[in-house]
């Protein structure tokens, strides 16, 4: 069953390939989609009343935090430490962990799927996507990574059972994807895709190289050690992948 | 040469490096992802990686992906996919409009087409490296895919992806 939600400033594509009861499923889509919703209430910048915002203006104490902010909080430490800055929630000159908290959420959203039955399904947000269990028929998921100049065209096709693929690039939004440690916009790559187990780690750090530029392929080179591989394509038009992508064919 | 640089490379193993292609240079008909195995050794162009070390994964990982065809046809069953024809909405990007369609036949996307605006674009094009990426991507294509990584993050960007058009077509 696919279900399509906007959530988070984004779309939530949900495919649940279970062979349930329709009325599963369907109260399945909906308990995600609901907690979807709590984290958009919860961490929305964009919502004053949100706990991410009372917490940035000092109106909550950080240990009167909820134990999701301060772990989302954490994390954004680790990942700023682990990136060398390139991962920065603080890189607008205040606390914006949107970039962080949608992977997050959608793991905590398959790892709740998984608990209340579902064992085979997708959550992809915004081009994000968290694969958990085979896909139709009992193969891989296919999951093709965007080209990084055409809309309709695909650059790889990637087989995946249980795990998570992002993609960052500056086909969206531009020059408008800044480099925090010069403060300069990104240069150098246009899209970076990072496999792996953990959807929020898999997207800071997609992010992270797409910020750092050419550099950014030797770091992500590095993290395959930590079961992350990748692919990624320059301005001008060079594609590289990590030896072990799980490219499909 | 492609041989000895691999034995002398093959004992350094946990040397992890991304393979470097310049697919611009690639036939026009490769996919991507043999052309990533068999390039690497032939293709000395290699930065940000490592030159000499580069060809040992790719040469190592060669044996195991030797399915050259993509599975296009091969498992034609349930996708739950309708046929049909399925357009994106029309979205307007800095840069012009883009709008994508997908058709759909048998359960499986037999073809994806998008327009594109014709100026104000091309400068931010490498004429070359989009033909070859293009030459790769359409093969890859070919393989009917669950979902697709992109850089969507806002609605509008949603609304002119492949995704959006899978997500029509399996609904």
């Amino acid at each position: 069953m696919r279900h399509v939600e906007e959530v988070m400033g984004t779309v939530v594509s949900i495919e649940l390939a279970d062979d349930l009861p329709e009325s599963r499923l369907r109260s399945l889509a909906d308990e995600t989609c609901a907690w979807l919703h709590e984290v958009d209430a919860r961490f929305s910048t964009y919502k004053d009343d949100s706990e991410v915002c009372r917490f940035r203006r000092g109106d909550l104490r950080l240990e009167d935090c909820s134990a999701d902010l301060r772990l989302v909080l954490d994390r954004c430490a680790d990942l700023w430490r682990d990136t060398g800055g390139y991962f920065d929630a603080y890189a607008g000159g205040q606390l914006d962990p949107s970039g962080y908290v949608k992977g997050w959420s959608v793991e905590v959203a398959s790892r709740r799927l998984a608990a209340a039955g579902s064992h085979r399904h997708y959550i992809g947000a915004g081009g994000d996507i968290r694969m958990r269990g085979s896909g139709p028929g009992g193969r891989p998921w296919r999951v093709g990574v965007r080209h990084p100049w055409e809309a309709d065209k695909l650059a790889w096709v990637l087989n995946i059972t249980d795990g998570a693929v992002a993609t960052s690039g500056t086909y969206e939004r531009g020059a408008h994807v800044w480099n925090p440690v010069s403060g300069a916009p990104a240069t150098g790559l246009r899209s970076v895709t990072v496999v792996g187990p953990d959807l929020a780690v898999a997207d800071a750090w997609a992010t992270a190289a797409l910020a750092m530029g050419e550099p950014g392929l030797t770091w992500l080179a590095k993290r395959a050690a930590e079961g992350y591989e990748s692919a990624a394509v320059t301005d001008d038009g060079r594609a590289f992948t990590s030896p072990g992508l799980p490219v499909a064919g | 040469m492609r041989r000895s640089t691999a034995a002398a490379v093959g004992t350094l193993t946990g040397a992890a490096l991304i393979l470097g292609v310049r697919l611009s240079v690639q036939p026009a008909a490769v996919p991507v992802s043999s052309a990533q195995a068999d390039s690497a050794a032939e293709e000395p162009e290699i930065d940000a990686a490592g030159a000499e070390e580069t060809t040992a994964p790719g040469s190592a990982k060669k044996p195991s992906g030797k399915k050259t065809t993509a599975p296009a046809g091969d498992d034609a069953e349930e996708d739950g996919l309708k046929a049909g024809t399925f357009k994106g909405k029309a979205v307007q990007h800095t840069y012009g409009t883009v709008q994508v369609t997908i058709k759909v036949a048998g359960g499986k996307v037999t073809s994806a087409n998008a327009t594109y605006p014709t100026e104000g674009f091309s400068g931010t094009i490498n004429p070359n490296a989009v033909k070859s990426l293009n030459a790769s991507a359409l093969k890859a294509q070919s393989a009917d895919v669950d979902a697709v990584s992109g850089a969507t993050l806002t609605t509008g960007a949603y609304k002119s992806s492949l995704q959006a058009a899978l997500d029509k077509a399996g609904a």
